[in-house]
C-alpha cells in the first residue's frame, strides 16, 4: 500500500512539474508581457523600462530557474497589473469561484446520479427515454449557449432573475445553475451505463435468485460496483473545482478565478496565470490521487492488483 | 423621469450612510438624486485609476470628465477644444513659458484648497517623470519636489509621461494661485498639451499621504464633480458625488461602472433593466437594443481614425509604387457600409475638425481605383509574392471582418496579402518573421497635428522606433511643427507630412472614422458626447 501511495505521489509531483514547466515557457513564447500591458501606443522607452523592471530582458533560462527557487520558497511571484503577490490575487478570487462550483456540483451530484441510476432500472422505459435525452441534451450544449439562454429567459423576458454580477445571493442561481446542467447529464449518462452493466452481472442474478429484496440488491451489489467508474467522473469534477468556470464567468461578470485567469492571460501577467495554472493542477493531481486510493477501498481486487 | 429601481434605492442609502460616517466629506447628501450603473467591456487596463497608467479608451470613460480635471479641460459635449479648468486664464510669457492662473476656491475631494503646489506636484518628477531629462534642456526645480514617502512609480510612467510632455523643464509655483509651466524648447503647442490625456491636476497630500503608488492610484484625490466611493479591480467602480465640487452640484448620487466582457451581457443587462447604460456596442447590435421600447443607441465619430500600417522592411513594400497601389485598392464606403451600417464617415486623412486654422481643406484619402492600382503593381514588376497582414481579433470593433474584406479587395487587383492571426501586440510587433500589414489607429490628444502624425509617424514615433518605415523630409517636417512658431510653416510643413506619408511614400492607409455606441434606457435625459468619455456633471443631466 506504502508503495501505491509512493509511485502515485511520484507522478503527481512530475505531472505539477511539467505544468509549470510548460506553463513558464509557453506564456514567455506568446508574446511580450510588456508590449501586451503597455498597449500599442507606448514609447519605447517605456517598454524597455518596463521590461527592465519586471527582469524580463534577462535570458529565459535564468528567470526560469529564478521561478523555480522562487517557489520552493512559498513565493509565487508580483502581478505586474496589481504590484501584488499573484498567490494573494488568486486566493482572494478563491471563494467566489467556488461559490458557483460548489453548489454546482452538489446539484450535479444530486441530480445526475440518481436519474442515471434510475434510468438503468427502468431501462428502455419512457422515464429511461427521457433521462437519456435529456442528458445527451445538457452536455452537449455549449454553457455560453446555455448561460445566455437562461439569461434571456429568466433576466430578459421573465425579469425574475439578476442577469449578471455578484451583488446578492439571487445572481449566483443562473451561473450554477449553466454549470450544473452540463455535468448532470454528464453523470446520468455514466451512471446509467454503470449501472446497465453491473445489472447484467451474474452476481447481481445470484443475489435475486437467492431471495433478497429488490432494494438491497441495487443498493448493497450493483450500486457499490457501478461505484468505480462514477467516482472516476466525479474525481474530475471535484478537480475541476478551480477552473471550471472560466466561460460562466465571463458570461455572468461573475469575479472569479476563471475571469482572473482570462484578464491574465490576455494581459500576460505571468505570475498571476502561473499561481492559477499551479493551483488547478495540484487541485487535479490531488483529485486523482484521492480517486485512486478510493479505487482500492471501493474495490479490493485493485488493491491487490498494486500490491502485485 | 428616472425610476428608483432597487439598486438606486440601496446606492442612495449607501451614501447617506457614508455622509454619516465621514462628515467631513459632502457625501451625496442629495437623497433625491438618482444613482446609475454602467456596463463596460472593461474598467481600466491596469487596475489603477492613474491617468498616466491607463491611456486608454476604457481610461477616458471613467476619468473624463467626471473624476478628473486640468488646468484646461476639453470641451467633451462640443469641438473637443479647449475651455478654461482649473485655471481660468493663461497668456504666454514666450515661446517658451507659459503663464496660468489658478482658479480660486476649487476643492480637492479631501477637502484641501487647489493651489500652485499641487500644480507643481503634477508635473514633478516623483508624479511623472522619474529621472528623465526634458530634451534640449534639464529638468528645473527638481528640489522642490522631493518625495515624502517612498513610492515608486510604474516603471513605464516617466516614458509614457514624455511622450506628452518631451521637453517639459519644470513647473514653477509663481504665487499661490499662479504657475508658469517652463520648456526647454519653443512649443507652441503647450496650451493643446495641457488638456491632453495625462495633464490633470492631482492633490499632492493625498499623494504624500498614501502608503504605496497602488494605495493612491487605486483612490485618487483630484478636484472632479464625483470622487472615487469603491473600487474593485476587474469587477466596478463607483464614483459617488462630490457637492463641493467648484462647477456646482453633480446630478447623480453615484455612477457606478460595472464590468461585463460579454457584448451579449452587457446588451441582456440592459434590456432586463439591471444597467442604465451599455457601452461599447457594436455595430450589428444597435438595431437588436432600438427594437426595444424604452431604449435607444446613442453613439458618434470619435477623434481616432481606423488605420493599417506598412513595414518597408519586407523587399515587396519597400517598393512606394506597391503601397500606393494598395491604398488604392480599397473601397472605403463599402466598408463603412457593410460593417458600420453608414453610422461612421471617411475622414480627410489624419487630420481631425477641431485641428481649426491646421485644418488641410480639401485634403482626401487616395481614392478607390482599382485600374488604378493595378497599374502601379504593373510598374512594380509584382509576382505575386505573399505580403503577410499580422491581424488582432476584433481589438478594435469589426477588425476581423474589415482585415477579410480589405484582403478580398488586394485579390480583386491582383495583391497576394494573407492573413496572420496574432493574440497580442507583442505578437503583431515581434521582430522575427517577415512584416508587411498590420492595423493600428490614430488619434489627437489636442488640436493640433503634433499630437497625431508627428506622435505617430514622426522620428520619435512608434512605427519609426520599430523601424517600420522613415523618411528624411518627412522627419525635416515634423521638426518644424515641432518647434516652430511660425503658423504659416506649420501648416505648409503639416500638408508635406500628409503628401508624403499618405500618397509619396504611404507608412500608413485611413480606412475609416471610428464611432462609439452607447445603448441606454430612453427615459435618461443624457447626450453621449463624439468621444468614449461620458459627461454626467450638471449641464448634461436633466431630471
Amino acid at each position: 500500500m506504502i508503495r501505491f501511495i509512493a509511485v502515485r505521489l511520484l507522478r503527481a509531483m512530475i505531472t505539477i512539474f511539467a505544468v509549470v514547466t510548460f506553463a513558464f515557457v509557453v506564456l514567455r513564447m506568446s508574446g511580450d508581457p510588456a508590449q501586451v500591458m503597455l498597449g500599442p501606443d507606448v514609447p519605447q522607452e517605456a517598454v524597455d523600462a518596463f521590461r527592465r523592471s519586471w527582469g524580463l530582458d534577462q535570458p529565459l533560462w535564468i528567470q526560469y530557474v529564478a521561478y523555480i527557487k522562487s517557489i520552493f520558497t512559498g513565493d509565487f511571484g508580483v502581478s505586474m497589473r496589481d504590484k501584488a503577490s499573484a498567490l494573494d490575487l488568486v486566493l482572494q478570487r478563491l471563494p467566489a469561484t467556488l461559490q458557483l462550483t460548489l453548489p454546482a456540483l452538489l446539484l450535479k451530484l444530486v441530480f445526475g446520479i440518481p436519474a442515471g441510476v434510475y434510468a438503468a432500472l427502468h431501462r428502455q422505459s419512457f422515464a429511461d427515454r427521457g433521462v437519456i435525452l435529456l442528458a445527451v441534451l445538457g452536455f452537449t450544449i455549449p454553457s455560453f449557449v446555455m448561460g445566455l439562454l437562461l439569461v434571456l429567459i429568466f433576466a430578459v423576458i421573465l425579469g425574475v432573475l439578476p442577469s449578471g454580477g455578484q451583488d446578492t445571493w439571487m445572481h449566483g442561481i443562473l451561473p450554477t445553475v449553466t454549470m450544473s446542467i452540463g455535468g448532470i447529464g454528464i453523470l446520468a449518462r455514466f451512471s446509467r451505463s454503470a449501472m446497465i452493466e453491473v445489472m447484467g452481472q451474474p452476481y447481481i442474478r445470484t443475489a435475486s435468485a437467492k431471495g433478497l429484496k429488490w432494494g438491497d440488491v441495487v443498493w448493497n451489489h450493483a450500486l457499490p460496483n457501478a461505484a468505480v467508474p462514477i467516482v472516476t467522473i466525479v474525481g474530475f469534477m471535484v478537480g475541476s473545482l478551480i477552473a471550471g468556470a472560466v466561460v460562466v464567468e465571463s458570461i455572468f461578470s461573475w469575479p472569479g478565478i476563471g475571469r482572473l485567469l482570462i484578464v491574465s492571460v490576455s494581459n500576460r501577467d505571468l505570475a498571476v496565470v502561473q499561481c492559477i495554472l499551479l493551483i488547478i493542477a495540484a487541485a487535479m493531481v490531488v483529485s486523482n490521487l484521492v480517486v485512486d486510493l478510493l479505487y482500492g477501498w471501493l474495490d479490493p481486487r485493485l488493491r491487490s492488483n498494486a500490491a502485485h | 423621469m428616472v425610476n428608483f429601481t432597487r439598486r438606486s434605492t440601496l446606492g442612495l442609502a449607501g451614501a447617506a450612510a457614508g455622509s454619516l460616517i465621514l462628515p467631513r466629506f459632502s457625501f451625496a447628501q442629495g437623497a433625491k438624486r438618482p444613482s446609475i450603473t454602467i456596463a463596460v467591456q472593461k474598467i481600466t487596463n491596469n487596475n489603477t485609476l492613474d491617468i498616466w497608467n491607463e491611456q486608454s479608451n476604457v481610461g477616458e470613460r471613467v476619468f473624463f470628465p467626471n473624476l478628473w480635471e486640468g488646468l484646461i479641460l476639453r470641451d467633451w459635449m462640443g469641438n473637443q477644444g479647449p475651455l478654461p479648468g482649473l485655471a481660468t486664464e493663461w497668456k504666454r510669457i514666450d515661446d517658451k513659458t507659459l503663464e496660468l492662473k489658478l482658479r480660486k476656491g476649487v476643492k480637492f475631494h479631501n477637502g484641501d484648497e487647489l493651489t500652485a503646489e499641487d500644480v507643481v506636484f503634477s508635473f514633478s518628477a516623483q508624479r511623472l517623470f522619474g529621472t528623465t531629462q526634458p530634451a534640449g534642456g534639464k529638468t528645473i526645480f527638481a528640489d522642490d519636489n522631493k518625495p515624502v514617502t517612498a513610492k515608486e512609480l510604474p516603471a513605464a510612467i516617466p516614458g509614457i509621461g514624455r511622450r506628452l510632455w518631451p521637453a517639459l523643464a519644470g513647473v514653477e509655483a509663481v504665487d499661490k494661485y499662479t504657475v508658469r509651466f517652463h520648456n526647454a524648447t519653443p512649443d507652441v503647442t503647450l496650451e493643446g498639451r495641457l488638456y491632453a490625456f495625462g495633464s490633470q491636476i492631482a492633490n499632492r497630500r493625498a499623494w504624500d499621504e498614501a502608503k504605496t503608488y497602488v494605495d493612491w492610484a487605486r483612490k485618487p484625490v483630484t478636484t472632479g464633480a464625483y470622487m472615487v466611493g469603491e473600487y474593485k479591480p476587474d469587477v466596478s467602480l463607483t464614483l459617488v458625488a462630490f457637492d463641493e465640487y467648484w462647477g456646482g452640484r453633480p446630478p447623480l448620487a453615484q455612477i457606478r461602472f460595472v464590468e461585463v466582457p460579454e457584448v451579449a451581457s452587457r446588451v441582456n443587462g440592459l434590456l432586463s433593466g439591471e444597467y442604465d447604460f451599455a457601452c461599447d456596442l457594436p455595430p450589428d447590435q444597435i438595431a437588436t437594443v432600438k427594437a426595444v421600447k424604452g431604449f435607444e443607441v446613442q453613439g458618434s465619430t470619435i477623434n481616432n481614425h481606423r488605420i493599417s500600417v506598412f513595414n518597408t522592411q519586407n523587399p515587396i513594400l519597400a517598393n512606394p509604387l506597391m503601397r500606393r497601389a494598395m491604398t488604392h485598392s480599397i473601397d472605403r464606403q463599402a466598408i463603412v457600409e457593410a460593417l458600420w451600417a453608414g453610422q461612421t464617415k471617411i475622414p480627410a486623412g489624419l487630420q481631425f475638425p477641431f485641428y481649426g486654422p491646421m485644418f488641410v481643406e480639401g485634403w482626401k484619402v487616395p481614392e478607390f481605383n482599382a485600374k488604378l492600382a493595378q497599374d502601379l503593381i504593373k510598374q512594380a514588376g509584382y509576382k505575386g509574392d505573399v505580403i503577410p497582414f499580422r491581424l488582432l481579433n476584433n481589438y478594435y470593433t469589426n477588425q476581423t471582418s474589415n482585415g477579410q474584406i480589405m484582403v478580398e479587395m488586394w485579390k480583386q487587383v491582383g495583391l497576394n496579402v494573407q492573413i496572420e492571426m496574432k493574440e497580442n501586440w507583442g505578437q503583431i510587433h515581434d521582430p522575427a518573421g517577415v512584416k508587411g500589414v498590420r492595423d493600428w489607429s490614430a488619434s489627437a490628444a489636442f488640436s493640433d497635428p503634433v499630437s497625431s502624425i508627428v506622435a505617430q509617424f514622426g522620428p520619435n514615433g512608434e512605427v519609426q522606433q520599430k523601424k517600420d518605415w522613415t523618411n528624411a523630409e518627412a522627419n525635416q517636417m515634423a521638426s518644424i511643427l515641432e518647434t516652430s512658431t511660425d503658423a504659416a510653416a506649420r501648416k505648409k510643413a503639416f500638408a508635406r507630412m500628409l503628401e508624403i506619408c499618405e500618397r509619396e511614400d504611404p507608412v500608413y492607409q485611413i480606412l475609416h472614422q471610428n464611432a462609439v455606441f452607447t445603448g441606454m434606457k430612453s427615459s435618461l435625459k443624457w447626450k453621449a458626447a463624439p468621444a468614449f468619455a461620458m459627461d454626467f456633471r450638471s449641464s448634461n443631466w436633466a431630471i
